[in-house]
């Protein structure tokens, strides 16, 4: 841990993966999470660092504490140089979902967390935000 | 995580693999890989995964159980998830994930229990 | 004729030259003598006072006439005279190549006052020693603001406690012996991570080098749970104010710590009566050896469904049963968020390795289930709870009769 509400991780192999998992866990447990909480918010980072990995080769997952009042987050961003994601609207379609192994998660990520911004362009890259409120 | 902390135990004619906390793809694919060599020696008629410490489901270790199920079955076995966690299984029925046809089970005595017969408790209804 | 027009106009020239060109020695004393913040005044190697400038008429009090030719102990307290401290100050002065100073002085009436003193020997072009030079600088101001800092740290409600750079305690108050069971000697000149728990010790500096890479008036850690130790060992939990302080020392926090025990033990009090009463609302209880039953009333929102089905899966696992008759008798209407949490909840209970029955499915209900999409085709169903209750005995029969099977 660098800083005590933010900080961000590379995602250059496999093993980031994990990494990502562990700092994740450790940050939303400090953060007051209830453990299926936890589990929502580490398993739905699991699915966009492997994003990043599988598709983009490289990139980078960065955290940080967030508040909304009285309110206390987790904000989780995923960012790459990779392809980019033609059609948004079809990749976040429920039935796109990683079933037989394709698709990107993204419809359960954003049902395991409380929001879910995505920005791409073919070519350029991707930018995935996600947020988790304590409750 | 190396994959000689995977241990495939022998229990009579069935294979038990008892999972790591945290597994990274890599620990994931090489229990896949230990269990086709396990069962392909030893003919077992079933699997039984211990996932009472996985703290983390996600889509590759879900498909990873799928496929190994399915080859378990190609191979004449069947396989029974034990132990999982309350949390891990919101999580992942909240996630869209399935176990194809694998069953489950709230321990690994009962996942024992559910090998030795024919009718079977629980799984998640792929296929009846 | 000549030579007197010479001579006058040379002597008009010198004059002339003499503004155009000032002398530096005039300069220099004028400058010591006309500066009045600070006291400027040189000894004998006696200790006799020599000079005397303005500054030091205007903070000491003596006049150059009464002061000049006395020895320059007059100018401490009694019991630094005594203690031999002025003539020490020399010596030290004129080995070391200077002296510096920080103590109480007398004023010309008598008065104390806090100065800092910088003593410099000087010597002649041979290098010969032939006095000392001191310059004084009165500090009460400083040191009554010091003074009335100290006195609104001590009388704070709060602990406080300022710490240096280095994470050094240098100022605490009574209230932080109080709360950490230390005396303020045992506190002062230590580092301020004694009083943080032995787990966070080590990342402790981490916190304390942000914080003063971007000095902010802020609260420590928010969202997260502070806790301090005492010195009996006993974790305390905290709520920490954070001030930067910059002075002409160095830069120094400021924390103002408030014991929120009691605070806590409410909220959990609180929190535990909140699910308690969730308990009362939703109770899962256990009816049979592998049977455990929840009778849902009331109308379901999406956080209540949520809350149930990490709790029944909680139950589940607890008392190892692989059946769980979920009654939704009194339940009038759901929703479509509701109705999905129901079938994740199904779905979540058969990934554990249990299974649901469904009982108190309702005409009405039913409709609205159907409407909305849910399909429960999967999930076994019954009109009432006891005819649930058969079908739970049914199914764990089977595992009976086939545990006694293979004996």
């Amino acid at each position: 841990m660098t800083n005590e509400d933010a900080g961000e991780v590379r995602i250059d192999s496999e093993s980031d993966i994990v990494a990502a998992r562990k700092i994740v866990r450790d940050m939303a447990i400090a953060l007051g999470f209830g453990v299926t909480d936890v589990t929502r918010i580490v398993t739905a980072a699991s699915e966009l660092t492997r994003n990043v990995f599988r598709y983009a080769g490289s990139g980078i997952m960065r955290w940080r504490t967030v508040t909304a009042g009285e309110v206390i987050g987790l904000e989780l961003v995923f960012e790459d140089h990779g392809p980019g994601i033609p059609d948004i609207t079809r990749a976040m379609e429920v039935g796109y979902t990683t079933k037989g192994g394709l698709g990107l998660g993204l419809p359960g990520a954003k049902r395991l967390m409380d929001e879910l911004e995505i920005e791409s362009e073919v070519g350029k890259g991707t930018r995935v935000t996600v947020k988790k409120w304590r409750k | 995580m190396a994959d000689d902390t995977i241990s495939v135990i022998k229990l009579h004619n069935v294979l038990m693999v008892t999972v790591p906390p945290d597994p990274d793809d890599e620990t994931v694919s090489a229990l896949q890989e230990r269990v086709l060599q396990t069962m392909e020696r030893y003919e077992a008629k079933g699997l039984v995964l211990d996932i009472s410490t996985v703290e983390t489901l996600d889509s590759f270790f879900a498909r990873t159980v799928v496929e190994t199920v399915q080859m378990v079955a190609l191979m004449g076995g069947r396989t029974v998830l034990a132990g999982m966690r309350p949390s891990v299984a919101i999580t992942a029925t909240q996630l869209g994930l399935t176990l194809g046809s694998a069953l489950t089970a709230l321990d690994v005595d009962r996942a024992l229990d559910v090998l030795d017969d024919r009718p079977r408790l629980g799984g998640d209804g792929d296929d009846q | 004729m000549a030579t007197e027009t010479g001579r006058a106009t040379r002597a008009r020239a010198t004059k002339a030259t003499q503004r155009l060109t000032p002398d530096p020695e005039v300069y220099a004393r004028l400058l010591v003598d006309t500066v009045s913040d600070y006291a400027i005044f040189t000894v004998d190697t006696a200790g006799l006072v020599l000079t005397w400038n303005r500054g030091a008429e205007r903070i000491i009090g003596h006049r150059p006439g009464e002061i000049i030719g006395r020895h320059f102990s007059c100018l401490y307290p009694q019991e630094r005279i005594d203690a031999g401290v002025p003539a020490q100050e020399l010596k030290t002065a004129a080995s070391a190549g200077r002296f510096e100073d920080e103590g109480w002085r007398l004023r010309q009436d008598g008065s104390r006052f806090w100065a800092n003193v910088i003593t410099t020997p000087l010597h002649d072009p041979l290098g010969q020693l032939i006095g000392f030079g001191k310059v004084l600088r009165d500090l009460s101001q400083r040191q009554q603001a010091t003074e009335r800092f100290r006195l609104i740290v001590e009388s704070a409600p709060n602990a406080i406690v300022m710490a240096n750079h280095e994470g050094l305690m240098v100022l605490v108050n009574s209230q932080t012996e109080r709360l950490f069971g230390y005396t303020r000697d045992e506190l002062i000149g230590q580092s301020v991570e004694i009083l943080v728990p032995e787990s966070v010790r080590s990342v402790h500096p981490n916190y304390r080098a942000s914080f003063f890479a971007d000095p902010k008036t802020r609260a420590m850690g928010a969202g997260r749970d502070l806790y301090g130790v005492h010195k009996n060992g006993r974790e305390i939990p905290v709520e920490i104010g954070l001030n930067p302080l910059v002075t002409e020392e160095g830069s120094f926090v400021i924390a103002s710590i408030i014991d929120i025990t009691e605070r806590k033990q409410a909220e959990a009090t609180i929190a535990r009566q909140a699910q308690e009463i969730l308990e009362v609302s939703t109770p899962v209880v256990q009816v049979w050896e592998g049977i455990i039953a929840a009778p849902l009333i009331g109308t379901l929102d999406s956080q209540r469904t949520e809350q149930f089905m990490e709790r029944l899966l909680q139950r589940i696992v607890e008392t190892n049963s692989p059946v769980a008759l979920v009654d939704i008798t009194g339940v009038p209407t759901i929703d479509t968020q509701t109705g999905q949490h129901l079938i994740e909840t199904v779905t979540a209970v058969r990934m554990l390795g249990a299974q649901v029955v469904l009982t108190g499915v309702r005409p009405a209900l039913a409709q609205t289930l159907v409407h909305l999409g849910i399909d429960l085709s999967h999930v076994i169903t019954r009109s009432s709870m006891s005819a649930g209750l058969r079908v739970a005995l049914d199914i764990l029969n089977l595992q009976v009769v086939r545990n006694n099977a293979k004996r």
